[in-house]
């Protein structure tokens, strides 16, 4: 009883703060951007105004959008509000953990794309619909790789749950290996795309011609603009927590242990400020690509994440 | 009274024909209440698939998977005579194949000639040519028994046969060759339905990758059964099966939607539909359902034989030599790509066909489908409720069906919860929409599209100009460029260019010759029957002689 009460603060208290910081790092990167770049640029605070701002703004509704309309805004959010509750944070062992499957995650991350592709086609204007042609096309390779990138995860730790792939991966059995790296590299790639980050698309960008991720929700305004704009943040820091609890499962907390939760925390914070630093650090320093040059980018991806898995089978075939 | 002399025909019921019979019946009493009821040819055509399904022997099993041939022949012939004898030519080879393959002792040669016999009828690359062009071809109702029935009579023979008739002869390889032909239906139906602009040949693609994904389900199991893993045999069967009982409620829902579509608009094309969610809703809203499904989204009845499937192919990758292993990474990487294909063609077909604004004016005049069509949308719609909410129970239904196939499996418990995950999903769009009604400013005002600062259209175009609408070949545009160097030659499908072209070509070679035969003259005939008549003398008298 005791323990399951620990699990479920721990919860409790992830979620908490998934919700509330998830504006705070986007804040971090926009801000560490602009000063990378030498401008002083917006407080890290930003973030919350813009949606305080969005909660005061009338609605509007297009005149050639069809009842569907108000519904997208919460398809789009709800499932990265389940994701955001699924991944790890600061402790392994949430009330939450058995269903953290990365099959499912990768489902609902498609079920949220999906929302937002529809969104982009909901009013019939051009620049959504060729948005939404684009994020379809990007989704078929990320997917194919975050696929490939997953059977490596399961070979070496032989769980299919993101909770259990931590465990496993923190308690240091699987030690430092080939696979591992190219599985790193490629589930960034992925992690980009999803994001909507440059090299693939540029969250800062104000031409409708370029943007992808953006160009879905013009037609939008106010509070369907709020959820939408906070589901972009909420996949951000899904994304940083899924990569930091696979990759750096080290120092976690236990749910059912209320003594290691400041521990967990601190080093949760460290692992989402690197993060935000390497993120800043690579967007400053390349450039946005051509829309076709992506699927080669998410082909480097998967053929990463075939080359890990290969090697797992090699390994494993010298190991005997 | 009928059948071979002195055996006549036996019926029987097991557990896997019961499961094929409870697939078959939300689709045919869904297509009788909307409209096929009255048809005679219709019941002909259920009756041969019962009765294929019943059969205890061989020559029941031919007569019934025969008279599903003949009847649904007839039916194709009712809308299109250019599918209807390509339709024919398919249900022609397969009889080839399957009539001396029954009755072969159990084997490789009998399980191969089963394979194609049978995977001809349901689908499988490279025998799926014929698919999407004639399964659009009939009335509705009938499309959606052939895509949703008619295929899982065929994957029934393949089960039957592969499992309980030939198990004990069954080789690893079995279950690969099956393995690669699904693998390529999977790639290849999920790409055509991404690119077809036709609503109802769109369906028939998606219907090739679910044959694929039951097949891949289904060659898993056949290898691990083979090589003695019956916990990996049962975990790849209740993908395959699961996914057949979805793939048998969503996609018939989705084809009485095409048909609705059709007598509203008078067309099936995307590019000239669009917007149909204002004049059809109750129709939009049951396709919504139906969509969900053929992308496989977690919530939808699409979501668990995926999640099950993926999950086998993965632990079926922990398995066997190494070059298997990396096939089966490969096989994941296909299963990845096909799955996001899959939602893209969804999205299109909701996206293009019922949102956005109309691209002609009988999309624009659009009116609700007729009260039985929808009855019977809603019928299979509520059937896919405890399949997407429930797999669990469905699956501890299926489990006398498992032990049957793999008698030493110990099926296990599906780890996917859809209705805790429900609660992770529907509990934070609750709040966010109490939060919003509290805290965001109310109401909404409608206001003309902003459009990127586009001009408004002329009070003569109602719905703007159609033309500055992505249309559903725009919407594929990308895709096609970015995939079309390697994986698809310029004309689409390589089982189109590689096979069905060549046979056309060899068709029309034989048409004109004998054609050429039948206009000869009276002089050619004479002739010819002279030639004969001294050949066959020269060869006896050289017989005389020697």
């Amino acid at each position: 009883m005791l323990l399951f009460l620990g699990s479920f603060l721990a919860t409790l208290l992830h979620a908490v703060l998934m919700f509330a910081l998830a504006p705070l790092l986007a804040g971090l990167v926009a801000t560490l951007r602009a000063r990378l770049l030498g401008r002083r640029g917006p407080p890290v605070w930003q973030p919350y105004l813009a949606l305080r701002r969005l909660l005061a703004k009338t609605t509007l509704v297009p005149e050639t959008a069809t009842a569907l309309y108000p519904l997208w805004p919460f398809v789009a959010f709800a499932p990265l509000a389940a994701c955001a509750l699924l991944v790890p944070g600061f402790s392994t062992g949430m009330i939450t953990a058995p269903l953290s499957d990365f099959i499912t995650l990768i489902g609902l991350l498609a079920l949220a794309r999906a929302a937002i592709v529809l969104a982009g086609l909901e009013t019939g204007f051009a620049f959504g619909g060729a948005a939404a042609a684009r994020d379809v096309l990007f989704s078929v390779f990320a997917e194919a790789a975050l696929l490939v990138v997953l059977l490596s995860f399961v070979l070496l730790a032989q769980r299919a749950t993101v909770d259990d792939i931590a465990t496993v991966f923190a308690s240091g059995h699987v030690g430092l290996s080939v696979s591992l790296g190219f599985a790193l590299a490629a589930i960034l790639a992925v992690a980009l795309t999803e994001a909507g980050r440059i090299p693939v698309d540029n969250p800062a960008g104000h031409l409708e011609l370029a943007m992808v991720h953006e160009a879905m929700l013009l037609e939008y305004s106010g509070r369907f603009l709020l959820l939408f704009e906070y589901a972009a943040m909420l996949r951000l820091l899904v994304w940083m927590s899924l990569i930091g609890s696979v990759f750096c499962p080290f120092f976690m907390a236990r749910a059912d242990a209320p003594w290691t939760w400041p521990l967990g925390l601190l080093c949760w914070a460290a692992k989402l400020c690197s993060g935000a630093v390497a993120l800043a650090v690579f967007e400053i320093s390349t450039a946005k690509m051509r829309v076709f040059r992506v699927p080669e980018f998410l082909s480097v991806a998967m053929l990463l994440g075939v080359l890990a898995g290969v090697f797992l089978f090699v390994a494993a075939r010298i190991g005997t | 009274m009928f059948g071979l002399p002195g055996q006549g025909m036996h019926l029987r019921v097991d557990a896997l024909s019961l499961l094929f019979l409870a697939i078959l019946v939300p689709q045919v009493a869904a297509s009788a209440i909307a409209g096929m009821g009255r048809s005679v040819t219709f019941w002909v055509f259920i009756a041969g698939m019962v009765c294929a399904l019943l059969a205890a022997d061989a020559f029941t099993l031919i007569f019934g998977f025969e008279l599903m041939s003949a009847a649904s022949w007839l039916l194709v012939l009712r809308g299109d005579r250019g599918p209807a004898s390509l339709y024919v030519g398919i249900a022609m080879f397969s009889a080839a194949c399957l009539v001396p393959a029954l009755f072969l002792p159990a084997g490789s040669l009998a399980f191969v000639l089963v394979l194609l016999g049978a995977g001809a009828k349901a689908g499988l690359a490279p025998l799926h040519f014929w698919l999407p062009r004639a399964h659009p071809a009939p009335p509705a109702g009938v499309s959606a028994v052939m895509s949703g029935g008619m295929v899982k009579v065929a994957l029934y023979v393949i089960i039957r046969y592969g499992f309980v008739e030939y198990g004990a002869a069954a080789q690893p390889w079995w279950g690969a060759a099956l393995i690669a032909a699904g693998a390529a239906s999977v790639l290849l139906g999920s790409l055509r339905a991404m690119l077809e602009v036709e609503l109802k040949t769109l369906l028939a693609g998606s219907t090739v990758e679910h044959v694929g994904l039951i097949a891949v389900g289904l060659g898993v199991a056949l290898r691990a059964k083979a090589m003695g893993d019956p916990a990996l045999a049962a975990l790849a069967l209740q993908a395959a099966l699961l996914c057949a009982v979805a793939h048998g409620l969503f996609k018939p829902l989705l084809f009485l939607g095409a048909g609705a579509v059709k007598a509203a608009t008078g067309t099936t094309s995307l590019d000239w539909l669009g917007g149909l969610m204002r004049g059809m809703p109750r129709a939009g809203g049951l396709m919504l359902v139906g969509a969900a499904g053929m992308a496989a989204l977690p919530l939808g009845p699409g979501f668990a034989p995926e999640f099950l499937l993926l999950h086998a192919v993965i632990g079926a990758a922990g398995t066997g030599g190494i070059l298997a292993r990396i096939g089966f990474t490969a096989l994941l990487a296909a299963l990845g790509l096909s799955a996001a294909l899959a939602l893209g063609a969804a999205v299109r077909l909701v996206g293009i066909g019922w949102l956005g604004r109309p691209r002609s004016l009988h999309a624009a005049a659009a009116g609700e489908a007729a009260r039985p069509v929808l009855a019977g949308m809603a019928l299979l719609a509520a059937c896919c409720v405890p399949v997407a909410l429930a797999p669990g129970f469905v699956l501890a239904l299926m489990r006398p069906v498992i032990l049957l196939l793999v008698p030493a499996a110990q099926p296990a418990p599906l780890a996917y919860a859809p209705l805790w995950l429900a609660v992770l999903v529907f509990g934070p769009a609750a709040a966010a929409f109490l939060l919003l009604q509290k805290f965001a400013r109310r109401g909404a005002r409608e206001v003309p599209v902003w459009n990127g600062g586009f001009g408004r259209p002329p009070a003569w175009l109602p719905f703007g100009d159609p033309l500055t609408q992505p249309s559903a070949t725009g919407f594929a545009a990308p895709l096609r460029r970015a995939l079309s160097t390697d994986l698809l030659p310029a004309a689409g499908d390589p089982s189109e260019v590689f096979l069905y072209l060549p046979l056309l070509r060899l068709h029309m070679r034989v048409t004109r010759l004998a054609e050429r035969i039948r206009r000869s003259t009276i002089r050619e005939r004479l002739a010819f029957v002279f030639g004969a008549l001294v050949m066959f003398l020269l060869a006896l008298g050289l017989e005389q002689g020697g």
